[in-house]
């Protein structure tokens, strides 16, 4: 039988052998007699050793994905475009674009509402929820209710 | 302990005041809502209102985290008998028989045996946790450095084990890597900044609700978004109210499930999905008609709802007891207290003894309000499942947006929140489970504290992590769990086991 995520795992797994390996590298660079603590007790030590168990996963991954049969682990330009031209990764990276623009715009200049009620309004036409009046209406209103019950009734600041 | 009822009884009725009951109700039809939307699950659902009700008197938000707890667990069932898909995955094994019975016109009759199980359930497991947590609290006292280290590992290398049943690497990968980022900012012996780069908003780390809201909202919210399929509810709802007859007739099912729904909750990470499905395959063994398993047996729906819902007791036990959460909901549960000055773990018994009492009592109330507006709301509820996605999603995205500022009022928070939520879209994709990642974080500094604190009193020595009692009992049962997994291990095991037998059967 064929190793369905063979591909995904390899990759994966290359990049946590990587990050942990960078993690116990910066837990070495940790001072080792802090405060007058010993070394033993220094702040690396179950941090690397945590680094050191993530590695092994890592590579146990690695090297699992490399055993089994399953799909070609190299990453050709068809299967590029085939990812890229999918319905569902584009849905994906519209809903994601929209939100990091989203977050990124939140405790800047721009007042909460506008941002919130553009983010909602963005969102819902892209993804056509409904007539645009429909749209208008459920984003304005989901706006001034959420702003009006976290903001007053629950004092709870917005960003 | 004997006069555990008189103290529930005395908690429940301090909690009788109109204001109280207005939060239970609506904190339970919120959490309803949450459990029956597809997509937005029990743990997202308690994340969400932590940071919401952060503002809140402490018994008033913890009283609505409970109650939209036990609803989202139970409101799950609801997608499950409609629409074949569960609301949160406790409700996975509910579609089996749940949704074939709403096929064949039973939809009414379903809800009500999903809710009056559920409830039954969440009974169950609540007397479970007055009885036990006082009991496991007396051992945990004796817990010391060693053995609170080892006790996180164990929670992260059982969960893993569980929840990624069908390649435990994967769960064991997604705990290490929370146990990491519990790992980033000022640690808790020299307040040494950990990995914060220079950068001021990293030295007080990761706090733990962005990262929550994160892996299981955004990563909820962006996974229903990608999808271009909307479920349609296509059954009429007539009768609801269940036969007490069969509740009577399948009491023995009721109560297994709600024995083993309450073990596995106790055990760290693991949740209520887990129970349900393990609940379910107990039932199957043990019916008179297997057969009917899958195909729309009352037997099957009674045994997976009860099993879940035992399972939010079950969870919390070790919440109060150890401070180390039962599943991915109690975990927020317990960041939950933490925020509000409450301390779970051993010492609990003495600096708060009503305490146990006092959650239990919220318990019962959250099971009352879920059991009535379980069976007076049905139709309300199922219109609530017909609203598209994307007006739901994108409103989900701007509450989770505010749970996670109003902890800190960090812009940082949104980021973290937002960073967690693109790791965590990727590991339920390529199956790495959240709860895991979710019980490293809030172990990680309890692990990371308690090594270093065991090897400063004994002066560098690590012998005491093999030879005291329990530490030794902890370590054998982490190989165990560990090793039971290796097919080396399974083959040897094989092995020993054929040569025994021939042993004995030699004349």
């Amino acid at each position: 039988m064929d190793y369905g995520l063979r591909r995904q795992d390899f990759y994966t797994g290359l990049i946590l052998c990587v990050v942990s390996l960078g993690i116990v590298a910066e837990c070495w660079r940790m001072p080792r007699d802090l405060q007058g603590w010993p070394a033993y007790a220094s702040p690396g030590v179950v941090t690397g050793l945590l680094g050191l168990g993530l590695f092994g996963m890592g590579l146990a991954l690695t090297l699992r994905s490399v055993r089994r049969s399953g799909a070609a682990l190299a990453i050709t330009r068809t299967d590029v475009w085939a990812y890229l031209a999918d319905v569902g990764t584009r849905r994906l990276g519209l809903m994601l674009g929209i939100s990091v623009v989203y977050c990124l715009l939140l405790g800047r200049t721009l007042p909460y509402w506008l941002t919130t009620g553009g983010y909602l309004l963005a969102v819902m036409f892209v993804f056509r929820a409904g007539p645009w009046w429909q749209i208008l209406l459920i984003s304005a209103g989901s706006t001034a209710a959420v702003a009006y019950v976290f903001n007053r009734v629950f004092a709870i600041p917005l960003p | 302990m004997v006069l555990g009822p008189w103290h529930i009884l005395v908690e429940l009725w301090n909690l009788l005041t109109p204001l109280t009951l207005i939060y239970v109700t609506a904190s339970t039809f919120i959490g309803i809502v949450i459990g029956m939307l597809p997509g937005l699950t029990a743990t997202m659902g308690v994340a969400l209102l932590t940071g919401l009700t952060f503002g809140f008197p402490p018994k008033d938000a913890i009283i609505i985290l409970i109650c939209v707890y036990v609803g989202a667990i139970y409101g799950g069932s609801r997608s499950a008998i409609l629409l074949n898909i569960p609301g949160t995955p406790a409700n996975a094994a509910t579609c089996l028989d749940g949704f074939p019975m709403a096929q064949r016109g039973e939809a009414g009759p379903a809800i009500g045996l999903a809710t009056t199980s559920s409830f039954l359930g969440t009974v169950f497991g609540l007397f479970c946790l007055a009885f036990f947590t006082p009991l496991l609290g007396k051992i945990a006292l004796q817990f010391q450095s060693w053995e609170f280290f080892w006790l996180a590992i164990f929670g992260i290398v059982v969960c893993g084990n569980l929840t990624a049943p069908t390649d435990p690497l994967k769960g064991w990968i997604a705990g290490f890597v929370g146990l990491l980022v519990s790992q980033v900012g000022q640690e808790g012996i020299a307040a040494y900044p950990r990995f914060s780069f220079g950068f001021d908003q990293m030295r007080g780390g990761f706090a733990l609700i962005p990262v929550l809201v994160g892996v299981y909202g955004i990563a909820e919210v962006l996974g229903v978004m990608r999808e271009t399929v909307v479920p349609r509810v296509m059954t009429q709802i007539q009768k609801i109210l269940p036969r007490w007859r069969d509740l009577w007739q399948y009491r023995r099912t009721i109560l297994r499930s709600g024995i083993i729904g309450v073990i596995i909750g106790a055990i760290p990470g693991v949740g209520e999905d887990v129970a349900a499905w393990v609940s379910y395959d107990f039932a199957k063994r043990g019916s008179k008609k297997p057969d009917e398993f899958g195909k729309g047996s009352r037997e099957g729906l009674i045994a997976a709802e009860t099993g879940n819902n035992a399972c939010i007791g079950g969870a919390v036990i070790p919440v109060l007891s150890l401070a180390v959460p039962g599943s991915a909901p109690a975990a927020v549960l317990l960041g939950a207290m933490w925020l509000h000055g409450v301390r779970p773990g051993p010492l609990l018994m003495i600096e708060f003894p009503n305490y146990i009492w006092e959650v239990t009592a919220m318990f019962i109330l959250a099971s009352l309000a879920m059991l009535i507006l379980g069976l007076s709301l049905v139709r309300t509820l199922v219109k609530i499942l017909m609203v598209p996605r994307p007006i739901l999603m994108p409103i989900v995205l701007v509450l989770c947006v505010i749970g996670s500022f109003a902890i800190s009022v960090r812009v940082f928070d949104i980021w973290v929140m937002l960073a967690f939520g693109l790791l965590g879209y990727p590991m339920r994709k390529y199956n790495y489970p959240a709860a895991p990642l979710v019980l490293g974080v809030i172990l990680g500094d309890m692990a990371d504290v308690n090594f270093r604190r065991a090897l400063i009193r004994t002066a560098g020595d690590p012998t005491p992590f093999f030879t005291r009692p329990i530490s030794l009992i902890l370590v054998a049962v982490t190989l165990i769990t560990i090793l039971a997994r290796s097919a080396w291990f399974r083959q040897v095991l094989a092995a020993g086991s054929a040569r025994l037998k021939a042993a004995f059967s030699r004349p």
